[in-house]
C-alpha cells in the first residue's frame, strides 16, 4: 500500500519511468525472440516479428511524446533536433556499407556464434533507427500541433493510419502481384503529407532573424532528407540489413524521410515568402508590446523625469531612429529632456533650428523634417538627414514634441508616421497623468502647509475678550482659504489698563503665520515692560529689524485704554486708521508712523506719532484691517472706507456685537460671488461712561451671542 | 484670475518699469524677477510707473523694499510715479512717501535722475 501511495506521488515521473519500462522489456523479448524463434521462413514469425517491432516502436513513442511535453515548446528547436538526428543516419548511411560491412565480416570471421552475433548487429542497428525515427517523427508532430488556431487532428491521425497501413502492406510486396498495394497506401501517405505540411502556421509567430536561420536550416534539411531517402532506397548493406529485420520499418524509414523532404521544401518556401514581411510584421508586434507596456506605465509611473526616459528609448525602437529626445516647452523657449544617442548641445541646436525656420507647423499630427533642403544648416549633426517630431499634448496644449533623428538616409516612412502617431498620442496621456499626479501632491503639501498657518493662527488669536465695567467688546475674524497674517490682541497691563493690538503681516500663509506668532511674543512682553504706545512701537520695530525678511514687514496699531482716567493712547505704524465714532461723525484717527519693518533708521522713530483722546460717552473705537475696506465683488470692486463707515454710523446707538454683525452681513453681501482673498479683522470698543446697573442689563438683552465670533 | 504684468522701457540712464493689473502674493514673484533683472545687469535708476495697476497687496510692496536696500548702496534708486489714488491710499498708509519719492507723472521721476546727474557732473 505504501509503495503505490509514494507511486502516485511521483506520478509523472512513475509513469515515463514505468513507459521506459515496458519499452526496455519488449526490445528485450523481441531480441530473444529475434535470437532463438524467428524464421524469415514461416509468415506466421514474420507477422509476429512485424507485431513485435510495431509495439516497440509505439512504447518508445509514447515514451518520448511524455518526456518532450515536459518541456515549452519551441520550434526552431525542434527543427534543429530534426536537423542533427537527420544527419545522425546521413553519417550512418554513408558510412553503412563501411562500418556494417566490417562488423559482418569480423563476425563471420570470428570463432564465436556469428548468427547471434549477426544478430545483435543488426537489433542494434534497428533499435536506433528506430529511436531516430521515434523522435523525428515526434518533433513533426509537435510542429503540426503547435500555434494551430483549428482542430486538425483528425487530418493528423488519418495520415498515421496510412503510415502504418503501407508499413505493413510491405510484408505483401514479397509477392509481386499484390505490390500495387503497397505502392498505394505509400501514394496516398505521400498525398496526405502534403496536404498536412502546407499547413505551417507557426512561422508568422517568429522574429526575422530567426525566419532567416530558419531558411537556412529548412534548405540543408530538406536537402538531407532527400539523400537519406535516396540512401534508403538503394540496394545497399543498410538496406539488406534492416529489411532483413523489418521490411515494415523499413518502408516508415522511407515514409518519414518523405515526409522531411516535403515539409523542409515547403517550409523553405513558406519561409522566403514570409521573409519580405518580416520587419513589418515583427513592428507591429513590438509595436503591440510596447504600447501594452506603455498602458502599463502609465497606471503606475508617478515620475515625470522617468517617464521621459521610456518615451524616448521606446520611440527609437518603434520608429526606427538612430536618436530622440523630447523638446519640452518652457518659459524661454524649448528645452531638450530624456536625450538618447544625441548630446545636449545638439539636440538642442536641432530644436531651435526647426522652430526658427518654423518647420514645425504647430499641428496636431506628427510631422516629417528633411534636413537635406536646408543648405544654411548652421552648425547641426551633419550625420543627421531627417527628423520626425510629433506634438505631446495635455489639456489640449502642446507641451512639447517628441523628436526622433535619423542619421543615414533612409527615410521615415508611413509606417513610421503612424507609429510616431500613435505612440505620441500615448506618451501624452501618460506624461499628463504624471504630471496631475504631481501637481495634487504640491498642491496637497501646500493644503496641509495651510492647516499648519491657520492652526496657528488660531492658536494665536486671543480666545476671549476682555470685559469691563464701562467697555463692552465685540470682534470678528475671518480667516481667507490662504492665511493673510491678520492679528489682533488684548493685553492686561494693570486692573484698570489695558493695551491693544491690530496687526496685519505682509505675505501669506506659513510665513505669516510664523511672523504673527513673533509679533504676539514681541507685544505681550513689551506691552509689560513700556507703558507708551510710541515706544512700544519703537522697540517692536529695533527688534524685528534682527528677524524680518527685508520684503516683509508688518502694519501695526497700539492702543493703550486707561479706563480709571478714561484716557486711550494710540499710535500707528501703518497700519489702517482707527476709527472714532463720536456724536454721529466717523473720524479717522490717523497718527502719522512707517510700517514696522519698513525701515529701522531714524525715519521710522521721527515720524511716529501718538494721540490721546478722552473718552466721551458712547464712544466707539474701531479697529479693522484692509480685508474688509478692500473686500471685493464680481466686478472687482473695492466695499470702501465710505462704505464701511456709514454702516458704523448708522449702527452707531446698537450694541458692539449688533454693530460688528451688521458690518459682517453687508461685508459678507457685497462680496458673495467673489472669494475672500484676505483676512478679515473687526474689533469694535464702546465706552459707556455713565453706566448703571440697567444699563448694563440692556446691553446683554440686547446682545445675546458670543462676544467672540471666529467664523 | 486677476492678471498682472510689467514692461521695461529703456530711456539712457534710467529705466521705466511699467506695471499693468493686480499685484498681490501670487504675481509679486514677476515683478521681483524684473526687479533682479535690471539690478543683475547694473540697472539702479528705475522709475515705476503705477498707471495701469489697478491693485497691490503687501505681498507687492514687499518686492520693492526687498531691492531697494542694494539699489541705494549703489547710487541708485527706485522712485515711484503716475499712482491713482486707491494705490497711493496703501502706499501713504504705510508711510511709503516718507521712504520712496513719489510723484504724480513719470517725466517727473524721470527728470529728478537727470538733475542728480548734473549735480554730480558739475562737481
Amino acid at each position: 500500500m505504501s509503495k503505490l501511495k509514494f507511486l502516485k506521488i511521483n506520478g509523472v515521473e512513475l509513469k515515463s519511468n514505468l513507459k521506459f519500462q515496458t519499452f526496455i522489456g519488449l526490445a528485450a523479448v523481441l531480441f530473444l525472440f529475434r535470437v532463438f524463434i524467428y524464421s524469415a521462413d514461416s509468415i506466421i514469425w514474420v507477422i509476429i516479428n512485424e507485431l513485435f517491432v510495431t509495439v516497440t516502436l509505439a512504447s518508445l513513442y509514447f515514451y518520448l511524446l511524455d518526456l518532450i511535453h515536459l518541456k515549452t515548446i519551441n520550434p526552431l528547436a525542434l527543427v534543429m533536433n530534426i536537423g542533427i538526428i537527420n544527419a545522425l543516419i546521413f553519417f550512418l548511411f554513408t558510412f553503412s556499407n563501411v562500418i556494417l560491412g566490417g562488423l559482418i565480416s569480423k563476425a563471420e570471421s570470428s570463432n564465436i556464434n556469428h548468427g547471434l552475433l549477426y544478430n545483435l548487429i543488426s537489433f542494434v542497428y534497428s533499435m536506433f533507427i528506430m529511436g531516430s525515427l521515434a523522435t523525428v517523427f515526434l518533433a513533426f508532430r509537435e510542429l503540426y500541433f503547435y500555434r494551430q488556431k483549428k482542430n486538425v487532428s483528425t487530418y493528423f491521425n488519418t495520415m498515421i493510419f496510412f503510415f502504418i497501413l503501407a508499413s505493413i502492406s510491405s510484408l505483401l510486396s514479397k509477392s509481386p502481384d499484390l505490390k500495387y498495394i503497397k505502392d498505394t497506401f505509400f501514394i496516398i501517405s505521400v498525398l496526405l503529407i502534403l496536404i498536412n505540411s502546407i499547413r505551417i502556421s507557426w512561422i508568422a509567430f517568429i522574429v526575422k532573424k530567426e525566419k532567416i536561420s530558419l531558411l537556412v536550416l529548412s534548405i540543408i534539411i530538406s536537402i538531407l532528407f532527400f539523400v537519406n531517402l535516396i540512401h534508403s532506397s538503394s540496394d545497399n548493406i543498410h538496406a539488406q540489413m534492416l529489411t532483413a529485420f523489418s521490411p515494415s520499418l523499413n518502408l516508415f524509414l522511407k515514409i518519414i524521410m518523405t515526409y522531411g523532404a516535403i515539409y523542409f521544401s515547403i517550409l523553405f518556401f513558406t519561409t522566403l515568402f514570409h521573409i519580405p514581411t518580416a520587419e513589418a510584421f515583427d513592428r507591429k508586434a513590438q509595436e503591440v508590446n510596447f504600447l501594452q507596456y506603455f498602458s502599463k506605465l502609465i497606471t503606475e509611473s508617478v515620475d515625470f523625469k522617468e517617464l521621459a526616459e521610456t518615451v524616448t528609448d521606446i520611440a527609437i525602437k518603434v520608429c526606427n531612429g538612430n536618436a530622440a529626445w523630447i523638446a519640452w516647452k518652457e518659459e524661454d523657449g524649448f528645452k531638450s529632456i530624456a536625450n538618447k544617442n544625441i548630446g545636449y548641445y545638439d539636440s538642442n541646436n536641432l530644436t531651435n533650428f526647426i522652430f526658427k525656420n518654423k518647420l514645425e507647423k504647430n499641428s496636431d499630427q506628427s510631422s516629417i523634417i528633411k534636413l537635406k533642403k536646408y543648405s544654411n544648416r548652421p552648425q547641426l549633426s551633419e550625420e543627421i538627414f531627417y527628423l520626425a517630431s510629433a506634438p505631446l499634448k495635455a489639456h489640449n496644449e502642446i507641451k512639447g514634441y517628441l523628436i526622433i533623428a535619423k542619421k543615414n538616409d533612409v527615410i521615415f516612412d508611413d509606417e513610421d508616421n503612424n507609429a510616431m502617431d500613435t505612440f505620441s498620442d500615448y506618451a501624452s496621456l501618460a506624461i499628463e497623468n504624471s504630471r496631475l499626479l504631481e501637481e495634487s501632491i504640491v498642491k496637497e503639501r501646500l493644503e496641509k502647509e495651510l492647516d499648519v498657518a491657520r492652526e496657528i493662527q488660531r492658536k494665536i488669536l486671543p480666545a476671549k475678550n476682555p470685559e469691563y465695567r464701562n467697555l463692552s467688546i465685540s470682534s470678528v475674524f475671518i480667516p481667507a482659504f490662504e492665511v493673510g497674517g491678520d492679528y489682533y490682541d488684548f493685553f492686561e497691563i494693570t486692573k484698570d489698563k489695558f493695551g491693544f493690538i491690530i496687526a496685519d503681516v505682509s505675505g501669506k500663509g506659513i510665513s505669516a503665520a510664523f511672523i504673527m506668532a513673533e509679533i504676539k511674543g514681541i507685544f505681550e512682553s513689551l506691552s509689560q515692560t513700556f507703558e507708551r504706545p510710541k515706544d512700544i512701537l519703537i522697540k517692536a520695530n529695533k527688534i524685528l529689524e534682527r528677524t524680518l525678511d527685508r520684503k516683509n514687514f508688518v502694519s501695526a496699531a497700539y492702543g493703550v485704554f486707561d479706563l480709571k482716567k478714561e484716557i486711550v493712547t494710540i499710535s500707528r505704524a501703518g497700519h489702517c486708521p482707527v476709527l472714532l465714532i463720536r456724536n454721529n461723525i466717523a473720524e479717522n484717527l490717523r497718527p502719522s508712523g512707517i510700517g514696522l519693518g519698513l525701515n529701522f533708521g531714524s525715519q521710522f522713530i521721527d515720524s511716529l506719532d501718538e494721540i490721546e483722546i478722552k473718552l466721551h460717552d458712547n464712544d466707539i473705537i474701531v479697529l479693522y484691517t484692509d480685508g474688509i475696506t478692500e473686500a471685493k465683488n464680481k466686478e472687482l470692486e473695492d466695499f470702501g472706507s465710505a462704505h464701511f463707515e456709514k454702516i458704523l454710523l448708522d449702527h452707531s446707538d446698537c450694541s458692539t456685537d449688533e454693530i460688528s454683525n451688521s458690518v459682517m452681513r453687508e461685508v459678507t453681501l457685497f462680496s458673495q460671488n467673489n472669494s475672500q482673498h484676505d483676512d478679515i479683522t473687526l474689533v469694535i470698543l464702546k465706552w459707556k461712561q455713565n453706566f448703571n446697573k440697567d444699563g448694563e442689563i440692556e446691553w446683554q438683552n440686547s446682545a445675546p451671542q458670543l462676544k467672540t465670533q471666529v467664523m | 484670475m486677476a492678471e498682472f504684468s510689467t514692461s521695461v522701457k529703456d530711456a539712457g540712464d534710467v529705466n521705466i518699469i511699467y506695471l499693468k493689473g493686480y499685484l498681490d502674493a501670487h504675481t509679486a514673484p514677476v515683478l521681483e524677477n524684473t526687479f533682479s533683472n535690471l539690478v543683475d545687469n547694473g540697472r539702479y535708476s528705475l522709475v515705476v510707473n503705477f498707471k495701469e495697476l489697478s491693485y497691490i497687496s503687501s505681498a507687492g510692496l514687499g518686492v520693492f523694499m526687498a531691492f531697494i536696500e542694494k539699489i541705494r548702496e549703489n547710487k541708485g534708486d527706485i522712485k515711484l510715479s503716475a499712482m491713482n489714488d486707491k494705490v497711493f491710499n496703501i502706499f501713504d498708509l504705510l508711510g511709503f512717501p516718507l521712504l520712496y519719492e513719489i510723484y504724480k507723472e513719470e517725466n517727473e521721476a524721470v527728470s529728478k535722475f537727470s538733475q542728480i546727474k548734473k549735480l554730480e557732473n558739475g562737481k
